[in-house]
């Protein structure tokens, strides 16, 4: 059976099917009992204090909880609420946690899932809109998916909750309430694999999260004109480059829609790795499609920096020209 | 609490144990004979003894930097000669000699080193919060220095430790000098332990020269820790008797130490103020603390050529991408 869910609902029914599984398994956020956004709502009904577990505005000591924790057997899932604020304690997050499995002898397995609310939308200025992704992926030892679709939702927190290393699942703000199909038999989506959501033959536009969203918005704009491919990638660490290689080998087009900035984004490493493996399949310089090198204004200024569909379809045109 | 004649002789043994690994650390880093740095532990070695030593192999427990760890380590029991192997570079060390000088023995409750000072406080929340929750009677001994405790993460960690009643114990070892600056221009209090005060957490400062002494508290926190009845804090006033890693000047401030003044500190020095203990109250006899002597420098020499024997780690980029993640070859 199949039901229509909203994404946040989705992510909320994996919480509790793996909590369920594991009682290693446990939440630890700042105002998560009350549920600043629905994915943590009515938990601590269920779960109790000691699963769904409430931290001072303390945002090192709150990952401390989690990090410690997975050290000894737990399997923590720690929230940062809004993706930026995970900068607070950003030597923990980053560096720490990245090196701890690898740099100590490939010892101690660190599972553990760190999720946030991201991205641009709600116009909100900088450091509410932050999508940090390049800044983590950069950093070795640490695994990133981004969830799309309610289905891609659940499917990815679940493989993210069980797999033995830290994995970043966040969600997108502009997505919370989009409504989707979600199974209501068991199903995990697999990490490290990328999803075509939009087979095409002219142009692999390749986007993920509230960028997939315009992204086929703008390929419907573009239906009859150009057979648009959209790549969603899922899953950024590690990369599914062949469903890349694959998808240009089709369509020799290029274009990338990216929520973070530009500069070191990952526009600019899909850019490098097709330098580096797929050199032959271009037949135009691609195309990137980011926030700009600026702090994210808010208020009404946000979408004239954005990426928007409008914009979407004239990257597109561009690449064909 | 008074220490038993049993308890001080372990005390006593893990120093001298303590002070000949120092040594020799200390010599193999100016010989060239150790990769990476050392903050050697000369005249800082009592506190790390006295926390440690009686904590069970379950207990969880946080070293730091100065002596790089090995009071603590040898004190709970940690064979050193994986960590002299770890230090120079060897396969068999600790962290399969990736690390220079971090420390890892998950099976003996250590977990972690970092280059960063403070990044213990993150973890011993956790490592608490864990103990708390399986009530098992386990406690995080978290060993750090004063300069620590400049950081907003070590708030962070009393807070959450006191709001929680986790059983952490937060040693403060304070030597009273950061690589040069001295603590009491970093703190507006002349006790770093006042902090606990905040926290409605009780604290005690005890003399980090005498190990005894510093055990005792030690010994107290431990048990309230064990009784589920929450953190303590112990400032132990230690004193650095050599520079803060060697090859750096030994400046206070920005003037170098003189020579009347490490000789005034090494006036303390915690060896001779525990032997004198041991031999006042017929602890230990002369010949016994010859013994004690005797087998500590076969144990280093012992750890020394494990260290020297064992090879350099014969592995390729490709074997280490392998070690990055959990399962790393299927990633």
């Amino acid at each position: 059976m199949t039901r229509e869910l909203p994404l946040i609902e989705a992510i909320k029914e994996a919480y509790i099917e793996e909590m369920d599984l594991d009682p290693n398994v446990f939440m630890v956020g700042q105002d998560i009992q009350g549920g600043i956004f629905p994915h943590t709502t009515e938990l601590v009904d269920r779960f109790g204090k000691d699963r769904i577990v409430d931290t001072p505005i303390s945002e090192i000591g709150m990952f401390g909880t989690a990090f410690g924790s997975a050290l000894v057997g737990y399997r923590p899932i720690v929230d940062f609420m809004f993706g930026g604020f995970l900068y607070v304690s950003g030597s923990e997050v980053l560096v720490t946690l990245g090196q701890q499995y690898f740099l100590h002898g490939s010892q101690t397995p660190m599972p553990m899932v760190i999720t946030a609310g991201v991205g641009s939308g709600g116009r909100l200025a900088n450091d509410h809109s932050l999508f940090p992704k390049a800044d983590i992926i950069h950093h070795p030892g640490l695994k990133y998916v981004f969830p799309s679709t309610p289905y891609d939702a659940k499917g990815l927190m679940k493989s993210a909750i069980r797999d033995d290393n830290p994995v970043f699942c966040f969600w997108h703000l502009s997505q919370m309430m989009d409504r989707g199909p979600v199974p209501e038999e068991e199903y995990l989506v697999p990490i490290g694999k990328a999803d075509i959501k939009r087979q095409g033959t002219d142009v692999t536009l390749v986007a993920n999260g509230w960028m997939l969203n315009h992204a086929i918005e703008a390929a419907a704009e573009l239906d009859g004109e150009v057979s648009v491919e959209i790549l969603d990638p899922r899953s950024y660490v590690p990369f599914d480059l062949d469903c890349l290689l694959t998808s240009l080998a089709k369509t020799n087009h290029l274009v990338i829609v990216d929520e973070d900035y530009r500069t070191c984004g990952f526009a600019a490493e899909i850019m490098a790795l097709v330098m580096e493996h797929g050199f032959d399949l271009l037949d135009a310089p691609p195309v990137r499609l980011t926030m700009p090198d600026m702090p994210i204004p808010g208020g009404y200024l946000e979408p004239i920096v954005s990426p928007t569909p409008e914009k979407i379809v004239a990257a597109v045109r561009q690449v064909l020209v | 609490m008074a220490l038993t004649k049993k308890q001080k002789k372990l005390l006593f043994t893990n120093l001298i144990r303590s002070h000949l690994f120092d040594e020799m650390v200390s010599k193999r880093m100016v010989s060239g004979r150790l990769v990476g740095f050392y903050h050697p532990g000369d005249g800082h070695l009592a506190p790390g003894v006295a926390a440690a030593s009686f904590l069970q192999k379950s207990d969880y427990l946080s070293p730091h930097h100065r002596a790089h760890g090995m009071p603590h380590m040898l004190s709970k029991g940690i064979d050193m000669k994986y960590y002299i192997a770890e230090h120079t570079g060897k396969e068999t060390g600790c962290c399969a000699g990736r690390s220079s000088f971090h420390f890892c023995f998950p099976e003996h409750g250590v977990f972690l080193m970092s280059g960063f000072i403070g990044y213990n406080f993150a973890p011993v929340v956790g490592l608490g919060w864990a103990a708390k929750q399986r009530g098992n009677q386990q406690v995080v001994m978290n060993c750090s220095g004063d300069g620590s405790y400049n950081e907003g993460r070590a708030h962070e960690a009393l807070l959450m430790a006191a709001n929680w009643r986790l059983p952490v114990v937060f040693f403060c070892e304070n030597n009273g000098m950061a690589i040069f600056a001295d603590a009491n221009e970093m703190h507006p209090t002349p006790h770093i332990s006042s902090m606990a005060k905040a926290y409605d957490m009780p604290s005690e400062i005890v003399d980090g020269q005498d190990v005894f002494a510093s055990a005792e508290a030690a010994l107290k926190a431990i048990k309230r820790a064990r009784e589920g009845k929450g953190p303590t804090f112990i400032e132990a006033k230690t004193i650095r008797f050599r520079e803060h890693d060697i090859g750096t000047p030994d400046l206070l401030g920005s003037a170098p130490r003189t020579k009347k003044q490490i000789d005034q500190l090494r006036a303390r020095d915690p060896v001779e103020i525990a032997t004198r203990h041991v031999r006042e109250k017929g602890i230990f006899s002369e010949d016994e603390i010859a013994a004690i002597y005797e087998a500590a420098q076969a144990e280093v020499e012992a750890a020394e050529k494990f260290a020297d024997d064992s090879p350099i780690p014969d592995v390729t980029e490709a074997d280490l991408m392998k070690q990055v993640f959990y399962n790393g070859a299927d990633v």
